[in-house]
């Protein structure tokens, strides 16, 4: 069974190929078989796999399908690498990316570009599967950047409205920058260390380097570099709002569940350099606390739907980075595990509300969905409350964790989550009480089919249960050193469980109860600027316009005609006129041709005898 | 001395020579041009400026068997030339000679041939060829 | 003469005997597929009478004509053009208006000029075979009488032709007054044992140089090209760019060669700046040009020039590598050109010259086979690789690099960045989808010779880019008997 590892990669992959060159002549039935059906069979292989591999005592297992690329003392195989961390990135991204391909057939069928969708999904998936499996840095990084390719085409496939095109650039451009620095990191490590394999990488690098020299930092902080900018965190978070321009599905699968989620797997795959790194790995821990606060705020007072998942998804992804900054591998890892449940499913069921309503974003034009769409309702709470971190649920488990590890690393650290949760309370259940609670202003035109309905039944038991699910990681991870502090009754954890309970009460005042109104208190001036402060994501956006975008705009009008342009044109002009100029020595009449022969015998003679 | 010495040392009576003409040349023409009366009347562009007014256009069509006739000759008599050059050194040149000249009449005869059937050899206008015909119909 | 010198000339008999024979066919039945038929029976012939001539060879025929290995390669070269435009030559002219079988017969006695042009080693044998060529061109760029076109050409091309003949003479009559002799090999010998440079012979050569300067219309002997090239029809064309100009530049060599006036250094600037004028010159003026064929004349300016670089290359490196240069181009450029004037010619129709480019317009979508080619024939003429231009270039590069000629390279290189430019652009007008220009009338499948021509073209096109060492080790081989 180990031996098909190559196989899961490459059916996605199997399926690209089919869609794109035959998806114009195939039904929309077989196009939905093939799409779908090339994931649940690299799932299904992934799940055989699993098996075997949970059976084998979890021994790393090296799968070399072939020869890549030889160059002097660079040699890149496809080789594919299976240890717990990975194994639990091919779960989800096989497991939640099929169960959102059958939720796809049914959220899609209307939709002209089936065949295309799914063709870009299939080829999202192959290459996420490529990314997670990679057991050499430059494989990986194929395998990002196809991530990255996969995701400016969903961003933008709705390419009709140019909005979502920016949208596709602004992702694909920011991404990019943090690529660079990953890239640059690879040459460093390679130029080195001498390997791109990983695993000899690291222990070469454990065994080389010294703690906190300044290689290990360069490198690592290189590498953190392009995990913020995948996995959208500040300072490189601006796109992942806009990405959601694309498909509810897309969102769910690339801006939720899997891709967004490259940095961390990538931070928790290299770790041992960022343990060398130790200024780096606290640049990751304040990062994460940072980003978790910032986007959280945002999601307070979003009015788009997806926008304020998106937020929500930056902001777990950066408890993620912050359980990696304080050492909790596992906790991020089994924070990932979880948030792909609870986010997928919310973004599912979010996507039902938004077909249901034409395709409306705005929370506030919905209402007292509650009882229209019952199925919808539930897996909306049973997400929000796993976002959340509502006890029991999945995501109090992985979330849980991680807060007692920042307590362990640094109680400010702790706090700043804490507060996260607080909001991440609130705007959850904002969320939920706006949207299905109160009037219902808007009759329901189509409810969602059975393709749609049951994904979201399987995540949302995922989301629920999810959190039993003992992940064995600690066959790649150094165990935690445990400090004797047992968190299980003492004041810590009853704040850290007390405060998304807090936070739902809170929202429960504002827009359940109505108590308190959100509208009264953002009249006000301060108020009211710190709300069109968060809205727009903290202003980032305006802030890289004026820093960067608006110079590079002037630097460019300014060299409209490219200066060293000139130098062509100049040629290309120099040229023409001789032409002409020679032309007109063709003038058609004899005695001139003749007379310019003799000329010409006079002028070589004259060459002859003189030189 | 060498070869370049020689050259430049030949070369200046011959550049003096050159100068020299150009410049009687340029003085004739260009006096001429300076000095002389200029006439814009109509009749100053004839060819005979006191002369009859010439009439109708100077290209004649002459028959072009004028001109066969004239490459005729000129390529027959210069066969002969060639014959004739042989048949002084007839005993010289042997069998070898003679097979050569039969080679040669040979081809003379097979262009004579080519000509009579291509009708170049028929003297007649086209005109006459065509009253011959409907004469002989 | 012998029986063994009888053989060595057999090609030669073999294709005057072809002429004549088609003069007689003419006389007893005018019919142009027999003509045809007679004369590339002929030129076949002659082909196997190089079988028969070859065990002979090296033989010196009389004074006048040497018959070695390369001689016999050059021929064997211009008869396969010569047969290739034969094909052209029947798909262009037999659905044409007029007696059209006398264009076949000149055509053979251009071809024998061409073949004594390139065995001769005496001035005799050089100027007769020279004239036999060109005043046969005369009467076949003029062909189409009726046209105002063909006799501008054809007049044009036969006073300039004149002039250039009087230089010739001139130039020999030099030489001759000096050393005495008129073969080639007497010439070298005088010239070996001349204390210093003989001032007069050096110019006899010159204007020699200047007269063939005219045929391979090197800049500034080049001006009648476009003209005779466009008025000329497409096959004829085709001729005159192959044969009549590849005939002429062997026989240039042989006679620097044989008569070692590498040794003149005052030659070598002379032929330097000729070069230069004519690569920088054709390519410059090919530039904007909007008619193909006058495209394809500057450009063949051009590529003489390319040729001559390779040529002036021996005055530092080993003749053997300086033949195999030259050779290896000549072949490759005869066989572009062919193909490229072979388009143009199966394009014309009776009423129009395909010269303008518009008739190009959306060629891929009309005749996708027939764009292909031609754009596989500009590809090789701007010395794209996979084809055989490719090769040619990167001799023309190496001989140029091994005689440390900088300059001239650099005025290669600047030429063919200027060549890709209108070459390319011909591609693109061709691919370009004009709906408008569609004309299903015009789709003729009458030239099947010209397709099959074409086709076996394009494929020793690549074959000679993809694996040029077969031609190469024939090119060596017969290089080396060259003295």
């Amino acid at each position: 069974m180990l031996g098909l590892l190559g196989w899961v990669p490459l059916i996605p992959l199997m399926g690209f190929l089919i869609l794109v060159m035959a998806g114009d002549q195939l039904s929309r039935l077989i196009i939905s078989w093939v799409g779908a059906g090339s994931v649940a069979v690299s799932a299904l292989l992934a799940t055989l796999i699993g098996f075997e591999f949970l059976d084998g005592d979890m021994q790393p297992y090296r799968h070399i399908v072939g020869s890549w690329m030889t160059i002097d003392d660079l040699s890149v195989p496809f080789g594919f690498y299976l240890d717990a961390l990975s194994m639990t990135m091919l779960f989800v991204v096989t497991g939640v990316g099929f169960l959102i391909h059958v939720y796809s057939a049914g959220f899609m069928e209307d939709d002209p570009g089936y065949a295309r969708f799914f063709a870009y999904m299939n080829l999202f998936v192959s290459a996420m599967l490529v990314l997670v499996l990679a057991d050499n840095l430059v494989l990986l990084y194929l395998g990002w950047e196809g991530v990255g390719l996969g995701s400016y085409l969903l961003i933008g496939f709705w390419y009709d409205e140019p909005n979502n095109g920016y949208a596709a650039r602004k992702a694909f451009v920011m991404t990019r920058i943090g690529d660079t620095a990953m890239a640059l990191g690879l040459f460093l490590l390679f130029t080195q260390l001498h390997t791109l394999d990983i695993q000899s990488l690291l222990s070469l690098a454990s065994s080389q380097w010294a703690p906190g020299a300044v290689l290990p930092v360069a490198s690592a902080a290189l590498l953190l570099g392009g995990a913020v900018g995948k996995s959208a965190q500040l300072p490189l978070q601006t796109w992942l709002p806009d990405a959601m321009a694309g498909p509810t599905p897309v969102s769910a699968l690339i801006h939720a569940a899997t891709m967004v989620t490259a940095g961390v797997y990538l931070i928790a795959r290299t770790h041992p350099l960022f343990l060398l790194a130790p200024t780096v790995q606290l640049a990751v821990a304040v990062i994460g606390a940072l980003t978790l606060l910032v986007a959280g705020c945002s999601a307070l007072v979003q009015t788009d739907i997806k926008r304020i998942l998106a937020y929500s998804t930056i902001s777990q992804i950066g408890y993620m980075f912050l359980a990696l900054g304080v050492g909790a591998w596992s906790a991020a890892i089994f924070h990932l595990l979880t948030h792909a449940f609870f986010k997928a499913l919310l973004f599912l069921a979010a996507g039902s509300v938004i077909s249901c309503f034409h395709h409306e974003h705005n929370i506030f034009k919905m209402g007292g969905l509650r009882k229209a769409m019952p199925l919808t309702f539930w897996s909306f709470m049973i997400g929000s409350a796993a976002l959340a971190a509502l006890p029991l649920t999945s995501g109090y488990y992985s979330k849980h964790e991680i807060l007692l590890a920042a307590f362990d690393a640094s109680p400010v650290l702790w706090a700043v989550g804490l507060l996260g949760a607080l909001i991440t309370g609130i705007y959850s259940f904002r969320l939920i009480f706006v949207v299905f609670f109160g009037a219902q202003s808007q009759t329901v035109e189509k409810k969602p089919g059975w393709l749609m309905s049951v994904p979201l039944l399987l995540l949302a038991g995922l989301a629920l249960f999810g959190g039993m699910l003992q992940i064995p990681l600690n066959s790649v991870f150094p165990v935690l050193i445990d400090q004797g502090n047992d968190h299980t009754f003492n004041l810590v954890s009853v704040i850290t469980v007390a405060s998304p309970i807090i936070g739902l009460l809170i929202a429960v005042l504002f827009y359940l109860t109505g108590t308190f109104s959100a509208q009264r208190l953002s009249d006000g001036g301060l108020a009211g600027t710190l709300r069109q402060f968060f809205l727009s994501g903290w202003g980032m956006d305006a802030l890289y316009e004026t820093l960067l975008v608006r110079p590079f705009i002037t630097l460019s009008t300014m060299n409209k005609n490219d200066v060293v342009d000139g130098l062509y044109v100049g040629v290309a002009w120099l040229v023409r006129g001789l032409h002409r100029m020679a032309s007109a020595t063709q003038t058609g009449r004899v005695r001139w041709y003749g007379a310019s022969m003799v000329f010409g015998a006079v002028f070589i003679i004259a060459i002859g005898l003189l030189s | 001395m060498n070869t370049e010495a020689i050259l430049a040392a030949n070369l200046l009576p011959l550049i003096i020579y050159f100068g020299a003409i150009l410049f009687i040349t340029a003085v004739m023409l260009g006096g001429a041009y300076f000095l002389g009366q200029r006439h814009r009347a109509k009749a100053a562009d004839e060819p005979f400026e006191s002369g009859v007014v010439s009439t109708g256009d100077v290209h004649i069509r002459f028959s072009v068997h004028f001109y066969l006739l004239a490459i005729f000759f000129v390529i027959f008599d210069m066969e002969t030339v060639f014959l004739f050059a042989w048949s002084v050194a007839l005993k010289e040149s042997g069998w070898f000679g003679f097979i050569e000249a039969l080679i040669f009449i040979g081809i003379l005869i097979a262009t004579l041939i080519y000509l009579g059937a291509i009708g170049a050899l028929d003297w007649r206008t086209r005109r006459q060829r065509i009253d011959t015909s409907q004469n002989s119909r | 003469m012998n029986a063994d010198q009888l053989a060595a000339l057999a090609p030669i008999i073999t294709i005057t005997g072809a002429a004549i024979a088609v003069m007689l066919a003419i006389a007893i039945r005018r019919n142009f597929l027999l003509a045809s038929g007679v004369a590339a029976g002929g030129i076949l012939l002659s082909m196997l009478a190089l079988g028969l001539a070859w065990p002979q060879s090296p033989a010196q025929v009389t004074l006048l004509m040497l018959l070695d290995d390369y001689a016999l390669f050059t021929m064997a070269l211009l008869l396969v053009t010569g047969l290739a435009v034969l094909g052209f030559c029947y798909d262009y002219f037999k659905d044409r208006e007029g007696e059209n079988e006398e264009l076949i017969l000149l055509l053979l006695t251009a071809l024998l000029g061409a073949t004594v042009l390139v065995a001769s080693s005496h001035f005799a044998a050089f100027f007769l075979g020279l004239e036999t060529l060109s005043i046969s061109l005369f009467a076949l760029a003029g062909y189409p009488i009726n046209r105002a076109r063909p006799l501008e050409a054809a007049i044009k091309y036969l006073i300039l032709s004149g002039v250039s003949s009087a230089f010739l003479l001139m130039g020999m009559a030099l030489i001759y007054a000096q050393s005495g002799e008129l073969g080639f090999s007497g010439i070298g010998h005088f010239i070996a044992n001349q204390p210093v440079m003989n001032t007069v012979v050096l110019g006899g050569v010159i204007l020699i140089v200047a007269g063939l300067g005219f045929k391979l219309s090197l800049v500034p002997f080049h001006l009648w090209t476009p003209d005779v090239y466009e008025g000329a029809p497409a096959p004829i064309t085709a001729f005159i760019a192959t044969v009549s100009k590849g005939a002429v530049f062997i026989l240039l060599l042989r006679f620097f060669i044989s008569t070692d006036s590498y040794g003149y250094n005052p030659l070598l600037s002379v032929f330097s700046v000729i070069a230069m004028l004519s690569i920088l010159g054709g390519n410059v003026l090919a530039l904007l040009q909007t008619n193909v064929k006058r495209m394809l004349a500057y450009s063949s300016i051009a590529h003489m020039g390319y040729l001559l670089v390779a040529f002036i290359a021996g005055g530092s490196i080993a003749p053997g590598l300086v033949i195999e240069a030259v050779t290896f181009y000549i072949v490759a450029y005869f066989i572009t050109t062919t193909g490229a004037f072979g388009v143009v010619s199966v394009l014309s129709t009776p009423q129009t010259e395909a010269g303008d480019i518009g008739f190009y317009r959306g060629l891929f979508w009309r005749r996708p086979l027939l764009a292909g080619t031609f754009t596989l024939m500009l590809l090789s003429l701007a010395g794209i690789p996979v084809t055989a231009g490719f090769i040619g270039k990167f001799y023309i590069f190496t001989s140029g690099a091994d005689g440390r000629l900088w300059g001239l390279l650099a005025a290669v290189i600047a030429g063919s960045g200027l060549g890709l430019y209108y070459y390319i652009k011909i591609v693109v007008v061709m691919s370009m989808n004009e709906e408008a220009t569609v004309r299903k009338a015009e789709e003729s499948s009458g030239a099947r010779i010209s397709s099959a021509t074409l086709a076996v073209l394009s494929l020793l096109l690549i074959w000679f880019g993809l694996f040029p060492d077969h031609l190469v080790s024939i090119i060596q081989s017969v290089s080396n008997t060259v003295r």
